[in-house]
């Protein structure tokens, strides 16, 4: 039986790191910032990559990028793909 | 009847771009009853002659979404607001940004208005190796799709026959595959996006490497909480000190336009009261606040600039740390921003803010800002203080602002810790890609801008100016008896010592001004007044100017030069409108801006809030008077006790 993928908050990415926001990783946050999120394109089943990790935690999702506060950031549970060297 | 056509599209995809370029300075910003945030309405010519409507709404990440931004493009395409529904839409996309921006025209493309689809930005696009296929697209959506690169001009005449025929004909057709039924972000809309781009990229570019990009290193310094604030610090203390040395220029030509206007005027009109209303009172006081225009547009054209590089998003991040220990949100930011163009959309740009007591504390700090029409005052008074010194009165420029800043931060942190205590919203933002601005974007801002202002100086500062050099020049008062026996001497000395006689006639004239000064209406007032403005170093004929100033600050220059200027003017010197303020004197003889008195007005003029319409707007936007009234008499106050501490330190 496979393992199942970790999630770790957004916010604990390194740089350079991808991750996949999977089914209900956007669960932790209000109806608001979900819907804001998804209609600014980081909605389930997009892929990020951690632009700058910390405050603020900014991540590219396609071509855009987006600046997250820390609190937000923590509260986005994500898969990471792979593992780079910063 | 002129057709509508309604710009829509996600924030950053140059749509503000692709408006200028299509209707350039035949744009005007318009803020419909009922709505709160600003848009701009234009005209533009259309192959056959005709001229249609553009409505550049802002821009928008989903029509659903409770924002007043979102409202108010839901209430134009519905017509609720406006002259009923746009005839037809212009979805603006960023070639870049396709998968995000497909799901948002999708969004709009089912209200069934007739729609073009511009992917703007498509020269980025292709440099990045991304191929369009327009009949593809075309096809995928059911309507009219063209590439265009607004800041360019390529594509764009496409564009126009493309909205030409959307009026003229049904152009939409079935698209390829149903459009989606759920919100931008949802799993179908992403998967429909995903197809839809499948289908019209002839050519994707390769995914970019997960290292450190130079973009990133930039994000890490501009939003860096120590060198991004260090970063901004420099940037705007640089832009401001540049204003000074490159608006030089212009601002003698205009002075000197309106010098010899004056004087061609003085010659050729006879002696009398239209003489002196249109010399002194008109064109005088017109061109103590048209002088300062170069530097508003230079002001605006950089800001532009700056905006547009795609820098000022990360800015809004360093400082963010820093508003959030004054009990500001993030969100904050933009509109304290834009209040130092001008209060009044500054605090309608608070609606952005969505918890109800950061909004209000923003509001009420956000008069503090220094506006455009501080600009005059500043380089007026910063001027006098540093004459034959630009860099040191670009900092002592720059300090205003830096003061202005401290004092809304201050007020807020009083304001957040006692009558409207809360959290605050975390801030989430964009951040639109770094760029080489364009030039012609920011010139049409700058011009528009110049353009407002020029009108308001044309109309209500052109009416203050003809009513305070009435107030000034009535009633005629008698030259007095000194004067006419300085009079007499001067014409017996003029065979025998002309340059005496000369001096001697200058001496009468300026006895004569005096005692116009003071026993004028103008006058008067001043004395009434002006032992409640003694403290802060003003004498009669400053305190009128400051009265004066209460309705709109960028009067005092005028009110000055009229009180003060209008006397060298008739001596016929050729004095320009900043040296006859300078050369200009009290009723004792001493110089009228001493440094103490400059610095005191300076401070003043920072935090005091003298502007009719901010306190109008903040009554509408809080709905009630005790908000306005109160922050107006903590603002008058704030300022009237650090103009008294400036003017006892300086003394």
């Amino acid at each position: 039986m496979a393992a199942s993928p970790i999630r770790i908050p957004l916010s604990q990415l390194p740089r350079g790191q991808r991750a996949s926001i999977e089914c209900s990783a956007l669960d932790a946050l209000t109806n608001e910032h979900r819907c804001l999120l998804a209609a600014m394109g980081l909605g389930e089943q997009c892929e990020v990559r951690v632009c700058r990790p910390g405050t603020p935690c900014i991540v590219q999702i396609d071509q855009t990028r987006l600046g997250l506060p820390k609190g937000i950031a923590d509260r986005i549970m994500v898969t990471p793909i792979e593992l780079t060297t910063p | 009847m002129t057709s509508r056509i309604a710009l829509l599209g996600n924030p950053n995809t140059g749509k503000s771009t692709l408006f200028n370029r299509l209707c350039g300075l035949r744009a005007k910003t318009a803020n419909h009853p009922g709505s709160t945030v600003e848009h701009q309405v234009g005209r533009c010519a259309i192959p056959r002659g005709n001229e249609i409507e553009l409505i550049d709404l802002p821009g928008i990440y989903s029509l659903m979404l409770e924002l007043p931004e979102s409202t108010l493009c839901v209430d134009c395409l519905e017509g609720r607001i406006g002259q009923g529904r746009p005839d037809g839409l212009l979805i603006v996309v960023d070639a870049n940004n396709l998968l995000r921006n497909l799901q948002f025209a999708a969004s709009a493309l089912r209200r069934g208005i007739p729609t073009v689809v511009a992917i703007n930005m498509i020269d980025l696009a292709e440099r990045r190796g991304l191929i369009i296929d327009e009949g593809a697209a075309s096809e995928c959506l059911g309507i009219p799709v063209v590439a265009v690169s607004a800041r360019t001009g390529r594509g764009i005449d496409r564009l126009l026959v493309a909205l030409d025929g959307l009026l003229s004909t049904n152009a939409a057709s079935p698209p390829a595959r149903p459009l989606p039924h759920s919100e931008p972000g949802s799993a179908a809309s992403c998967a429909w996006a995903a197809d839809a781009f499948a289908r019209m990229a002839a050519h994707s570019p390769t995914q970019h490497d997960a290292s450190m990009t130079a973009h990133d290193r930039l994000d890490a310094a501009f939003t860096h909480p120590v060198a991004g604030i260090l970063t901004f610090a420099v940037t705007m203390s640089l832009l401001f000190a540049s204003i000074y040395w490159l608006a030089a220029f212009p601002m003698d030509a205009v002075d000197s336009i309106f010098g010899w206007v004056g004087a061609a005027l003085h010659g050729v009109l006879p002696e009398g009261i239209l003489r002196e209303l249109l010399v002194d009172g008109v064109v005088g006081g017109v061109a103590a606040t048209v002088v300062f225009v170069p530097q508003i547009v230079l002001l605006f054209f950089l800001l532009a600039l700056l905006e547009d590089s795609g820098y000022l998003a990360r800015a809004a991040f360093a400082v963010d740390g820093i508003m959030r220990r004054f009990g500001l949100p993030g969100q904050a930011f933009m509109p304290l921003l834009s209040s130092h163009a001008c209060a009044l959309p500054g605090i309608m740009a608070t609606r952005l803010i969505p918890d109800p007591r950061e909004r209000l504390t923003t509001i009420l700090v956000a008069p503090f800002m220094s506006c455009s029409a501080r600009v005059p005052v500043y380089a007026l008074l910063t001027g006098l203080l540093f004459a034959g010194r630009p860099l040191a009165a670009g900092v002592a420029f720059t300090g205003c602002y830096v003061l202005g800043g401290i004092a809304a931060l201050a007020t807020a942190a009083l304001v957040r810790r006692t009558i409207l205590r809360g959290p605050s919203a975390p801030m989430l933002l964009e951040l639109p890609p770094y760029r080489i601005p364009s030039i012609r974007g920011a010139a049409v801002v700058a011009i528009d801008r110049g353009i407002v202002f020029l009108k308001s100086a044309g109309t209500v500062i052109l009416a203050i100016a003809v009513v305070m050099w009435w107030l000034s020049a009535y009633p005629t008062i008698a030259p007095s008896p000194e004067s006419v026996d300085l009079r007499n001497r001067a014409v017996a000395l003029a065979a025998t010592d002309p340059e005496r006689s000369v001096q001697m006639s200058a001496d009468a004239q300026r006895l004569d001004d005096r005692a116009q000064q003071s026993g004028s209406f103008a006058g008067q007032l001043g004395s009434i007044c002006q032992p409640a403005f003694s403290p802060i170093g003003l004498d009669q004929q400053l305190t009128v100017a400051v009265l004066t100033s209460f309705l709109a600050r960028e009067v005092f220059t005028t009110t000055v030069f009229v009180l003060a200027g209008a006397g060298s003017e008739a001596d016929g010197d050729d004095l320009g409108t900043l040296e006859s303020v300078r050369s200009a004197t009290r009723a004792d003889g001493k110089p009228l801006f001493n440094t103490p008195t400059a610095g005191s007005l300076l401070v003043f003029f920072v935090l005091a809030m003298q502007c009719l319409p901010t306190l109008v707007v903040v009554r509408r936007e809080t709905g009630s008077w005790r908000w306005p009234i109160a922050q107006g008499a903590y603002m008058s106050c704030v300022a009237y006790l650090a103009a008294w501490i400036t003017f006892g330190v300086l003394s």
